[in-house]
């Protein structure tokens, strides 16, 4: 059945969608309050950054006179926001639809996205810490953002007078203390979270010193052991396997959520290396319950080193057989023109607002999701 | 009744060919994939999420592939077969053409061995002579055994819902005007309820 029609037919179901305006809406709140300007960039654009492993939604501007311009929907407003940046705005956010092709068919995703990303002028990736956990706080304790959603299965199930059900207080008097409740399991949303390195998490869940394992055939030696394949596996492959398989499954998963920090530096090319380890990057990702909500670097300024990095996507998306396109000089005129020091995140709205809904899915937040319109 | 083989494949598969229900070898066992999911994380490789349940113990368990990395299928032939009785935790099948008997076990079936109705023919997936599990059909009709009260003055459209007894022992949720003796239909994946039957 359509969302509209079941919705028409146990209007219940409405407070679950409504979560998705009340955290649109107390996000811009926390922004503005804290100081900044909320911009607009486009959706539709000539160039897009080249990211091997995306596929973009390729479309044609054609004008009155009949000159026709190829064009790309957004997948990220991440050059956009650096121009802007570059030109001396200050601190920023936007919250825009991104656009992602050929991914699976799924409840989880949706290949249209609402993501935030905001940067923090003269500040590193340890600001934009506090912001994360801050912001999300701010959400969870916000006593408006309460939605006692239904499931489209009804249910009977009590709900203590005027609380949400996800929202539990800490003791009777502090209501919407920051205590969220996502399917039965619970996390304190109180900063500071729980802070860990890669290092530090490889060595706690996997058992693996990092530092002398960045070698391939030493990873490819511990990763066998512990009973992967191996075969043409590159090194950043081997992480992965053994990151999702052992390490994320514990994060935001153990009382607090997580902020994972200091990647190793091939695996953060457009993140500053840490000036007291320069084998790792200052990017961090955070998640709760589980899930991956954020990615975030403290930015690289070097035009070279961005446009060298640019090459060789593009090269690469040429060899994945991805559609091809040129990457933006523009862009690269406006580093050169000088970045301020910054740093960024891009967080995906949608399962966060899934979170806070308490919903299964991603789908079931969204009035008119893909795997319904495209069925 | 007809039985014989369906499709053989070949062995080794891709994870672009993961789909749920098919079976593959994981540290060496027998597992059926529940769910497969594709990601793209955006910075780096992609990666394929599997929900594997194991064919031994009956539990659901994650594991996470890079994309592309090739596993074995383990083939699979279809055959009809009657459900004869329960024994033992065990429930036995037989093949009516050879009359030989196969057994799955209440591991495999889970929850899924209430949609049992002694004498009905079921197609069973078996590997090598080996029964594997069993593919019911998508919805099936049970009689309604204890509807108890549904609240007055409730119509279709109300979306309330009420747990209802089945014939044989489940408990299903159905819309309140569903009465004793009527019979319903059950999705046997969900165990919800899909219409009047």
């Amino acid at each position: 059945m359509k969302t509209w029609k079941k919705l028409k037919e146990n209007p219940k179901l409405w407070d679950r969608y409504f979560v998705r305006e009340k955290v649109l809406r107390e996000t811009r709140n926390f922004f503005l309050k804290e100081g900044f300007h909320e911009v607009e960039t486009p959706l539709l654009n000539p160039a897009l950054p080249p990211e091997s492993y995306l596929e973009v939604f390729e479309t044609e501007l054609i004008f009155r006179d009949k000159t026709r311009r190829r064009a790309f929907l957004t997948a990220s407003p991440e050059m956009s926001l650096k121009k802007l940046l570059a030109a001396g705005i200050g601190d920023c956010f936007e919250i825009c639809k991104s656009f992602r092709n050929q991914e699976d068919r799924s409840l989880l995703h949706n290949p249209e996205f609402t993501m935030i990303e905001w940067y923090r002028v003269n500040a590193d990736y340890r600001k934009v810490m506090e912001d994360v956990e801050n912001w999300i706080y701010y959400l969870a304790a916000n006593p408006d953002i309460q939605c006692h959603c239904e499931s489209d299965v009804t249910s009977d199930e009590a709900i203590p007078s005027g609380l949400p059900r996800h929202f539990v207080p800490r003791n009777d008097k502090l209501q919407n203390s920051g205590i969220l409740t996502y399917k039965n399991k619970t996390l304190d949303l109180t900063p500071p979270w729980e802070r860990i390195s890669i290092k530090e998490s490889f060595q706690k869940y996997a058992g693996l010193d990092l530092d002398s394992h960045f070698d391939l055939e030493k990873m490819k030696k511990a990763a066998k052991k512990k009973g992967y394949k191996v075969e043409n596996n590159t090194w950043e492959e081997l992480f992965n396997q053994i990151f999702l398989n052992e390490i994320e499954p514990h994060l935001g998963n153990e009382g607090k959520p997580t902020i994972i920090y200091d990647y190793p530096k091939d695996m953060a090319a457009l993140a500053k290396l840490k000036k007291s380890d320069p084998n790792y990057a200052e990017r961090f990702e955070f998640y709760l319950f589980g899930i991956e909500l954020g990615d975030a670097y403290t930015e690289l300024t070097d035009w070279k080193e961005q446009e060298e990095r640019f090459k060789n996507e593009v090269q690469l998306r040429k060899k994945l057989g991805k559609i091809e396109f040129d990457y933006d000089r523009d862009f690269i005129e406006a580093l050169k023109s000088g970045l301020p020091d910054c740093s960024g995140i891009a967080v995906g709205l949608d399962r966060l607002i899934m979170i806070l809904a308490n919903a299964d899915n991603v789908a079931d937040t969204l009035f008119f999701p893909a795997v319904e319109l495209f069925s | 009744m007809s039985c014989g083989k369906i499709h053989i494949h070949m062995t080794k598969i891709s994870t672009s060919d993961f789909k749920k229900g098919i079976f593959i070898l994981f540290k060496n066992e027998n597992y059926q994939i529940v769910e497969s999911t594709h990601v793209n994380p955006g910075k780096g490789s992609a990666f394929v999420r599997v929900r594997l349940k194991s064919l031994k113990r009956g539990n659901v368990e994650e594991f996470t592939y890079k994309s592309g990395e090739t596993v074995e299928e383990i083939p699979i032939e279809t055959r009809e077969m009657q459900y004869i009785y329960k024994e033992n935790e065990k429930y036995v099948f037989m093949d009516p053409k050879s009359y030989e008997q196969y057994s799955l076990s209440k591991e495999i079936l889970g929850e899924q061995a209430g949609y049992l109705k002694e004498g009905n023919v079921y197609q069973i997936l078996v590997n090598n002579e080996e029964p594997l599990s069993i593919r019911f059909p998508k919805k099936v009709t049970f009689k309604v055994v204890e509807a108890g009260e549904g609240a007055r003055g409730n119509t279709v459209s109300s979306g309330a819902k009420k747990s209802v007894k089945l014939e044989n022992g489940m408990s299903v949720e159905v819309p309140l005007f569903i009465k004793d003796g009527e019979m319903v239909v059950v999705d046997t994946e969900t165990g919800t309820y899909v219409e009047r039957g």
